[in-house]
């Protein structure tokens, strides 16, 4: 198998670093690359919770380390960071976007995530590609496009991988005849996209020889389409390798700076702030439980993504939802049963998968929902939303319990259920299957189709 | 005066009409090339040449004649070239001629499906000589240029009155995102004349150190506002590069 070169592109980029008081940690006119061992992860910089960190860079590293990869670049937006690092044979390029841009593109981006998620349906969208916002969105991208060009003409790269609906449009604005391929990682339904947004989809769908999505049923929906390019479904994959067990103290440590006792029982829900995650269901279905439930206690891990961080497109979606909720909590009266934690360290989320009893999936809708996989890597049953990907997957009762996400009384019957089960036999029943699911959702298993859809490309 | 200078001394006059010339050409073509700079880039580009190569044949006669020829003669040789030189090229320089005004003037590009001398197929190639379709029994048939001007040629893609193609040349100083987005923005106030589902979109066709190539595709609403929407767009477009002072990106 010859080695490759690839660049990738993903709008979230692998690091975020901690903006300074002039907004970068690195002034890029004087640092044109990092040395990541002058800084200090968690103090200088974070990984970017999510698939990003969770997916593409072990998946990367595995390539690199078989030698199907012989160099990668991958090119984010990024707005403080150093305008390139070096991790070994992979090379992370920044984008900086200036705020105006930033702004127009942010809107954008999240009409469209709103309207494939078919949130606020009664929203007018038709014009949305004829906006001013728009040709900032069409300016970022073919900043992207062009960087990816440059870089192609310095490595001869022997293909594109795209990631994220927000960079559909790269392929198309590279106008290279090299293979593309694009991850589309949210749900896919084409009733969802209106009349007039159809042509542009396709103009920029039709760039990319390979499309990838995360369900069969979204490979279904976009196949109806008839995009030029194949479209593949593959089921996204976490490395267990990256999860440890951490110890008692570390367990006792988290519990401790949360506030939380030895006797609750945990009812964990990881998911970034947005009414998307639908947090509120699961605060919803504990007011009906607390009374009967004295030591049951909901714990939301999380706060905003890239997009709703200052160092990111810093949109106010994450920090107006949080009090939202902070609000729903005080209207049910709840006060100390709900925790919001906020972002945690990967030692901190292990230590309350161990410590809960129980992950809830309550997103309204969810590209796969590898939260699930995470729980059951974990030995933790799921409550899963029947509108995520990963559901497909699933047999009610078997693998994990499934809940309508706008129905919190159903979300309180299945907690209810493995709350009321002292032997644990629904419990093991659910871990022991889910972990067959977790299996099919490795690394292991996806290296070997990244393997074969790369090389295939290629050598086509 | 040395003898190296007092041998070159009589050519002196002739170098100077050569440099003349050779100024004179350059500037008389760009002033042409923008006075047409909001009509199709290969019309324009062709009216420079033309310029260019009239100035250059009236310079090199001022030069010969400097040397003692007879203007006449020069003419009658030139002019006995030329002819010559159609009667042989006749076909190719019909046909050469025809790909330029074909771009311009007959509405069908490539992937477009057509029909010309009873013969219907996707149009796969535009060469400077022919048209190559390929035909729906997987045939390749080349169509001269000259035909394409002379027959009568029908498109039968879906919604072909509707599209617009218009070639943008931008130089590679020129920062292309921000040139894409500026005229996205001026696009969108044509919007009342163009089809609500089919956004401007601009689509990079080759690329060299000096320039970058693009088509900037256009959905009408309505077929008479063909003439009116491609010469707004090519108004526009010129306007914008003309305008364009923006620094290059800052990126990693």
């Amino acid at each position: 198998m010859p080695k490759l070169s690839i660049c990738i592109n993903t709008q979230t980029p692998l690091l975020q670093f901690r903006a300074s008081e002039n907004g970068s940690l690195v002034d890029p006119a004087t640092a044109p690359a990092a040395d990541l061992s002058n800084l200090r992860e968690g103090v200088d910089y974070r990984f970017s919770p999510g698939g990003v960190t969770r997916m593409v860079y072990p998946l990367v590293r595995r390539l690199l380390k078989d030698k199907v990869l012989d160099e990668a670049h991958w090119v984010s937006l990024n707005p403080t960071a150093p305008p390139t690092i070096e991790l070994g044979r992979l090379t992370l390029h920044n984008i900086h976007l200036a705020p105006d841009r930033m702004a127009g593109y942010g809107k954008v981006k999240e009409a469209i995530w709103g309207r494939i998620h078919d949130l606020n349906p009664g929203e007018p969208h038709g014009d949305l590609f004829w906006t001013e916002a728009f040709s900032e969105y069409a300016y970022y991208n073919r900043v992207t496009a062009e960087l990816i060009q440059e870089l192609d003409r310095r490595h001869d790269f022997d293909a594109f991988y795209v990631h994220d609906f927000q960079q559909m449009p790269v392929g198309h604005m590279l106008g290279s005849l090299k293979p593309k391929i694009f991850r589309w990682h949210i749900p896919f339904d084409a009733s969802t996209i209106p009349e007039e947004w159809r042509a542009m989809l396709t103009t920029y769908l039709d760039a990319y020889d390979v499309i990838v999505v995360s369900a069969r049923r979204y490979a279904e929906s976009l196949g109806a389409l008839h995009p030029k390019g194949r479209v593949l479904q593959r089921y996204p994959y976490l490395d267990p390798s990256e999860y440890s067990r951490p110890s008692s103290s570390q367990i006792a440590e988290v519990g401790e700076r949360l506030g939380l006792a030895r006797s609750d029982d945990i009812a964990l829900v990881v998911a970034r702030m947005d009414p998307m995650k639908g947090q509120d269901v699961a605060i919803r279905a504990l007011a009906r439980l607390a009374p009967d439930y004295p030591s049951l206690r909901l714990v939301l891990v999380g706060n905003g993504s890239f997009s709703g961080s200052k160092g990111g497109l810093g949109l106010s979606k994450s920090s107006t939802w949080r009090g939202q909720l902070e609000q729903l909590v005080q209207t049910e009266r709840l006060g100390p049963r709900v925790v919001f934690a906020g972002h945690v360290n990967q030692t901190e989320l292990d230590s309350l998968y161990e410590r809960s009893r129980f992950t809830i999936l309550p997103s309204v809708r969810e590209g796969f929902g590898l939260v699930a996989v995470e729980s059951w890597v974990h030995g933790r049953p799921v409550i899963l939303t029947e509108r995520a990907g990963v559901a497909e997957l699933v047999r009610d009762g078997t693998h994990a319990l499934l809940f309508d996400p706008d129905d919190p009384a159903a979300l309180a019957a299945k907690m209810r259920a493995l709350l009321d089960d002292p032997r644990g036999r629904l419990r093991g029943k659910l871990v022991r299957n889910g972990r067959s699911i977790a299996r099919k959702c490795s690394i292991e298993v996806a290296v070997e189709g990244e393997k074969s859809l790369l090389t295939e490309i290629a050598e086509a | 005066m040395p003898p190296l200078l007092e041998a070159v001394w009589p050519y002196l006059p002739v170098a100077i009409i050569v440099v003349v010339t050779v100024v004179l050409a350059w500037l008389v073509g760009a002033l042409v090339g923008g006075l047409l700079r909001r009509s199709s880039p290969p019309l324009a580009r062709a009216a420079r040449q033309l310029t260019v190569g009239a100035i250059a044949v009236i310079g090199a006669t001022f030069a010969l004649q400097y040397l003692g020829l007879n203007p006449a003669i020069i003419f009658v040789i030139i002019a006995l070239l030329g002819a010559t030189a159609l009667i042989a090229l006749r076909g190719v320089l019909g046909n050469y001629g025809a790909k330029y005004f074909s771009d311009i003037y007959v509405p069908f590009k490539i992937g477009d499906s057509i029909e010309v001398r009873g013969i219907s197929g996707k149009v796969i190639e535009s060469n400077p000589m022919t048209t190559v379709l390929l035909t729906d029994n997987d045939h390749l048939v080349s169509v001269p240029n000259e035909s394409m001007l002379r027959e009568i040629v029908v498109n039968t893609s879906p919604q072909a009155w509707k599209e617009v193609a218009v070639p943008v040349t931008i130089g590679s100083s020129l920062d292309l995102a921000a040139f894409e987005s500026d005229l996205l923005k001026s696009l969108a106030k044509l919007r009342s004349r163009l089809d609500p589902r089919f956004p401007p979109v601009l689509t990079t066709k080759s690329r060299t150190a000096q320039s970058t190539d693009l088509v900037l595709t256009l959905m009408l609403r309505r077929p008479e506002d063909r003439d009116s929407i491609t010469a707004e767009a090519n108004k526009r477009v010129a306007e914008i590069l003309e305008g364009a002072r923006a620094p290059r990106r800052t990126t990693g």
